[in-house]
Parts: C-alpha cells; structure tokens; sequence
C-alpha cells in the first residue's frame, strides 16, 4: 500500500483511497483527492515538507503526514 | 416579503467572490488570493443602477459545510444558527469555472441543505484560453438551479446575472435543513457527491470550435481525455514554481525576497517620514511664531500641531508595508511563501499560515491578529496571536529611528540604515526564542486539541491589478490612522498638559536676561513643577536601576497608549518647538540632559541601546490588548501578553544597560 507522501518527484498517480482514520482526511477528501483522480507531485521544499500536488487542474500543498493519508495505486 | 431581502455571497477560496461584491456594491475591496483575506464578512446594498432593493453580504471563503477553521465556522453559523426572519432570501455561490469540480462542492452542499441558491461561475476567460467552456444551461438543468456565467473584469454577464436574481428574489424563502450538515460529513457522501459532480461536469465541459483543425482533434476527444484537458494546471505557473519553488533555490530566493522587502520599507519610507517631520515643525514654529509667548500658542504648537505630526510620521511605512503586502499576495506569492516556512514554523507550535498574520504584524498587530482566523488549529492560532505584539510594527520605528540617530556617528549616516536593519533582525530571533520557549514550557498556557494541519491551494500566478493593491494599501492606512490617530493625539494634548500645569506662569528674576533666556528659563522652572514632574518622581526609582530618569520614565508610561507617542512625549518634555526640524532639536536637546539627582548623562550608548531592547518586547499598546482579548474570547492571554512581555522588557533592558557599563561603555 503505497502513499502520496512516498510519490518520487514529478511522478503521477491515481488517487485509491483516503484513510479516514487520519483526521484530516475530511478536507483532504473536500478539496478534490478523491479515489479515482490523477494527481502529480510537483514540488518538494527543501524541508520535504510541506508537498505540493496537482489535482483537479489546481496545485495544492499539504503536510507529509496529511499526504500519508492519500493511499495511491 | 419582508422589509429588505437578504442575499449571502459565499464561495471557496480564489472563485472571485469579492470581484463580484466589488461589482455590486460599488466599493473597492481587494480581490481574494490567500485564503481568507476578507476575514469579516461586508455588507452593501446593491449600486442603484442594477434595481436590486436587498442587502448582499460578503463571506469568508468556505471550501465546504464542514467548517474547519474559524472563518468558516462563521459562515456555516451565520448560515443556519439564525432566527427565520434573518435567514437569507438567496445565496449567490460563486464557482471558478476552470476549477469546477472542486468547487462545485460548496454548490451541492447548499443546493442538497435546502437553500435558494444561485449559481455564478466566475473566470471563464481562463478556461476558454485552454479552448473550453461551459454550457450553463445544462448545467443549470442538471442542477436545478439558476446558473450564470460572468467575466469579472470585463462585467460580462452581469446583466443576465441581475435578472436571474431578481427573479429568485421573487421565490418564496427557503428554510435550510441543520440536519443534512451530519450528512455531508460521511466520507461516503463526499466521495458520492463528488462522482456525481463530474458526471455532471463531463456533461456539461465542451470544446470551443475555434478553428477547423482544433475542432476536428477535439471531436476525436472522448470525455476522461477531455477532462483531463480542461484539468490541466496553468503551464506558465508550472514553470514559474519550477524556479521560484526550486528545491533549494527556493527557500533562499524566499529569504531574499523578505530581506528585500523590509529593506525597501526603509528606504523608501525615511526620506518620507523626514519630509512629514520637517512639515510639521516647520508649522509648529510658524504658529509658535506668530501668536506670541502664551500658553494657547504653546498649546497649538506644542500639543495640536506635534500631535498630529505625530500621528502622521509612521504613515509612510504603513502604506508602503502594505502596499508590498498586497503585491506579493496578488501575484501569488504570499501563499508559496506560508508553504516554505511551514515546516521551521511547525517545529515552534506556529503553522505556515502564522506566516502572513506575522509579515502584517510589522505595519499593525491589529489587522494581524484578525487575520489569524484562517489557521484552523485553535493552539497555533493562539498562540499565533500571542507573540504577533512582538513583530517590530510600524509604531515602533519613530522610536528606533530617534534612539538610532542618537547611537549614529554623525559623519557616518549609512551606519543608521545597517543598525535598523540589524534591530529588526534581533527583534525577529528573539520573537522565535519566545514562541519556542511558550510553546514548550506552557503547553498549559494554551489547551487545544493537536491536530495541526496545513492544507493550502497555490494560487495561480498573476500580474497584481495596482488598483487593487493601491485602493487596499489606502484603505488600511486610513483605518489606522482613524483608529490610531485620536489616542495618540488626545494622549499628546493629555501630556501637554501634564507637563504645562499647574506652574502655568513661573515667576522668574527676568532682570539683565534676554526675551529667548527668559522664555527657556520659564519653561524648565514650569516643567519642574509641574504634573508630570510629580508622576515621574513616584516611579523614578523604578527606572533608575536602567539608567532612565522621570523623564523617560514618563514618555514610557504614555507610551503604553500607543508606542510612537513616546517620540512625541519626549518633544513635549523637552520642550521641542524651535529650530528647523524636530528630530534634531530633540537630538540636541537629549545630547544635553543629564540625570538631575545624580547629574550623569541621561541619554548615553548603554541607556539607548536598552531603550530599543524595551522597544523591542514591551507590549505597549491598548488597542492590540484590546483586539487580542476579543479574539482569544478571554482576558488570559492579552494578561499574560502585559505581564510576560513588559517584564521581560524591564529585565532584558536591566541587562543590557549593565552588561554594557560592565564592559565599559557607557
């Protein structure tokens, strides 16, 4: 079971499952990562933390433990 | 109907809600970019040419019903917990139609609860740059609801947008259904609603036949490849970020960039804040000149005229902090920036949104604090709160920029520059220091649960509209200044008075003594006896372990009104009304005092550099107690701001004034 927060750089997934045992997953599902959607990690800081991913033709930046909720195939 | 429909105006984040509010009312907010940004919600009746009679209300963002910060919970709130009469006759929810299926969440949830909804899908020239558009009709049938499409800029489509509201004013109030909130917090029903979302945005996404070619490519297209088309982020941005959001680069372009930007408020606010100084002494002389030696002149020159120079001095830097504020956060930037410094942030209990309420901490803690509300972890946004008063703001620098000439060579006035810079840079190590060690030893201190998240949609870039920027720059100087300016000068008129009575008219041996001497020897014999005299000798003893006399002792205490009154206070103690200029008059006249009781230099290298590390803690100002108690909806934390703040003040200036004489400077 892989996760987002393990995606490589520049590398596109689609989007399986959303663990809603984290407690963001709420937003998380609310501001488009859904099962089914392509997403693709686009930038890593320097810190490796926070991600940004695009999604739904729109980048978004989350916290590595908030992406280890997205479960990728 | 009742008397005054009601119309709320709520969207996401970026779906170009507050053009739109722009468009109605007429007045010139600025266009939503970070998240947030229109932290209370605005109310206006609509322009008269559009023969709306109902009041629009403008929202913070609100990506769903289920709140997750403060802002948003007020929105929900404001949506549901009110009496039948104040529920809204209509809800405009505004949708950027290239970020349709996102957006169209907020959409279905108040379609699904039962509200009178209508739907404007802003931004359609993007989408049709990428060659797609939108069929409102159908969209509008799938929905059941009204739908329009509009261009922000251009105004296109708000005449279709007028008619559809007039006639769902028409339609009889819709109550909403608290229940279904429960609803939309299943994660089944989110995914439900979303699958539904895009069929209907398969349905509804068509290709624009531009040219032949193009079209015959797009009619080979079948929709999931077409979807991912329209779904594609903007390529310019892309490759902007691949630079600006460079894996290394970036953080150290970012720190080159906030270097850049304070840097520039000095330099581009001295040379203004020295022409409003010069202004107004040289008005104060002329009123001084002119009415003559008597205590109504003393009282314009001395109180009216310097007060209000007072109040004016640290525009400059306001309007310029702002001004930079507004065009990074235009472009886009702002939001990357919150993204880089998360992490450093989270590892002192802060988040990467602290970032922007801390960056407006430097013009007003005020308008910072409120902008605290978009962090959605209650811990990080108090605490948040809690060390915002210790960002050097903009009323802090009048009293740098007077103790910094007075520690400047006078031959070498690039030094001043490099000394400011530097105390800005202490102040923003030490604040780190003091929110590190909070967040460790007080975990008490603040009790919230630990779900810290940061979740954070980056903009598109943009070329900033400088209308906006400058109208917004404009509009929060100008509220300072309303709110600032009476205190300050009241206090001005309060101090004058102070330091004027009740020894109004001293009776001195004028023989032998020329008309200038006279006036110099009655105005030291009058501040002798006079209120504030007898105020400083109480707390005297107090300042003395610091090297400060009553003198100081004084311009601090109404410094706790605001702090750049501390300037002014200084003026009016030393008597600052002639000569060409008051920064140099006061400078002269500090190079001269001396300690009365002890008769020692009152202002050396020591005191002053002690001066700026009180400066530099002391939470001095009544207004950010104020905003802080009713933000944090308690008197603890803006107590323990006071208490932990102004001692640490006393004790670091303790220090440093002793630390420095030891080694031998005095």
């Amino acid at each position: 079971m892989r996760k987002a927060s393990e995606m490589n750089f520049g590398e596109k997934c689609i989007i399986k499952d959303i663990n809603d045992m984290n407690p963001s997953y709420k937003r998380i599902l609310e501001i488009g990562f859904t099962p089914g959607q392509e997403i693709q990690l686009v930038n890593t800081s320097i810190f490796n933390d926070p991600l940004t991913f695009s999604l739904r033709g729109t980048l978004i930046a989350l916290r590595k433990n908030q992406a280890d909720s997205i479960i990728i195939n | 109907m009742q008397d005054t429909a009601l119309i709320y105006l709520i969207g996401p984040p970026n779906s170009g809600k507050t053009t739109l509010f722009n468009i109605f009312s007429g007045k010139h907010f600025k266009t939503v970019n970070y998240p947030g940004s229109t932290v209370e919600y605005s109310s206006s009746d609509f322009l008269d040419k559009f023969e709306i009679k109902a009041k629009l209300f403008d929202f913070p963002g609100l990506i769903s019903l289920n709140p997750d910060s403060l802002d948003e919970e007020i929105v929900v709130e404001s949506l549901f917990n009110n009496s039948k009469n104040d529920c809204p006759n209509l809800i405009l929810v505004t949708a950027d139609s290239s970020q349709i299926t996102r957006h169209l969440l907020l959409t279905k949830q108040l379609i699904d609860a039962g509200f009178n909804v209508v739907l404007v899908l802003t931004m359609k020239d993007i989408l049709f740059r990428k060659n797609f558009k939108i069929n409102t009709e159908k969209l509008s049938e799938l929905l059941g609801i009204d739908v329009v499409s509009i261009n922000g800029r251009t105004e296109d489509g708000i005449d279709l947008l007028v008619s559809a509201i007039k006639k769902n004013l028409n339609k009889p109030k819709a109550f909403p259904n608290p229940d279904k909130l429960k609803e939309f917090k299943t994660k089944d029903s989110l995914i439900k609603t979303f699958e539904n979302i895009e069929q209907i945005a398969s349905k509804v996404i068509e290709p624009i036949n531009i040219d032949i070619e193009k079209a015959n490519n797009q009619l080979n297209i079948l929709n999931p490849v077409l979807r991912e088309y329209s779904q594609k982020p903007d390529e310019l941005t892309l490759k902007i970020d691949k630079i600006l959001l460079h894996k290394y680069f970036g953080f150290i372009f970012f720190l080159l960039m906030m270097g850049a930007v304070f840097t520039s408020i000095f330099w581009l606010a001295a040379p203004l804040m020295d022409l409003v100084d010069s202004l107004f002494s040289s008005l104060a002389n002329y009123a001084s000149n002119s009415l003559g030696n008597n205590w109504y002149s003393d009282l314009i020159a001395d109180g009216i005229i310097s007060g209000t120079g007072a109040v004016l001095i640290f525009l400059p830097q306001i309007l310029i902090l702002f001004l930079i504020l507004g065009l990074l956060e235009d472009t886009g930037y702002l939001a990357r920036g919150a993204m880089l410094i998360d992490k450093p942030l989270s590892k002192i209990g802060l988040n990467g949104k602290s970032f922007v309420p801390m960056l407006s901490g430097f013009a007003c803690a005020i308008p910072a604090i409120l902008s605290t509300r978009t962090i959605s972890n209650r811990r990080e946004r108090l605490l948040t709160i809690f060390i915002i008063p210790l960002m050097s703001c903009s009323a802090r620098l009048p009293v740098y920029v007077l103790l910094i000439a007075f520690l400047t060579p006078q031959d070498k006035p690039w030094l001043a520059g490099f000394f400011l810079s530097f105390v800005y840079l202490v102040s923003i190590i030490l604040s780190i220091i003091v929110a590190y060690v909070i967040n460790k030893f007080n975990k008490n201190l603040i009790k919230s649960d630990d779900n810290s998240s940061f979740i954070l949609e980056l903009p598109t870039y943009k070329l900033p509209k400088l209308k906006n920027v400058l109208r917004n720059s404009y509009e929060n100087s100008k509220e300072y200044i309303l709110r600032a300016g009476p205190v300050i000068l009241i206090l001005s008129l309060i101090i004058w008075f102070l330091t004027y009575f009740p020894n109004y008219s001293p009776q001195i041996e004028k023989e032998g003594l020329s008309e200038d001497e006279v006036i110099l020897l009655e105005n030291s014999e009058r501040l002798a006896n006079s209120y504030a005299a007898k105020i400083g000798e109480i707390i005297e003893p107090i300042m003395l372990p610091l090297g400060f006399d009553w003198r100081i002792g004084v311009s601090l205490i109404t410094a706790f009104a605001a702090r750049e009154v501390f300037v002014s206070s200084l003026a009016l103690i030393f008597k600052i009304t002639e000569e060409e200029n008051i920064q140099t008059s006061l400078l002269n006249a500090m190079r001269e005092a001396k300690i009365e009781s002890t008769g020692e230099k009152l202002f050396t290298t020591s005191t002053s550099i002690g001066l700026i590390f009180f400066f530099i803690f002391a939470m001095q100002c009544i207004s950010t107690l104020a905003v802080s108690k009713k933000e944090t909806g308690s008197w603890r934390i803006p107590i323990l701001q006071l208490i932990i703040f102004t001692s640490t003040a006393y004790v670091s200036t303790f220090l440093v004034v002793n630390f420095l004489r030891a080694l031998g400077i005095n």
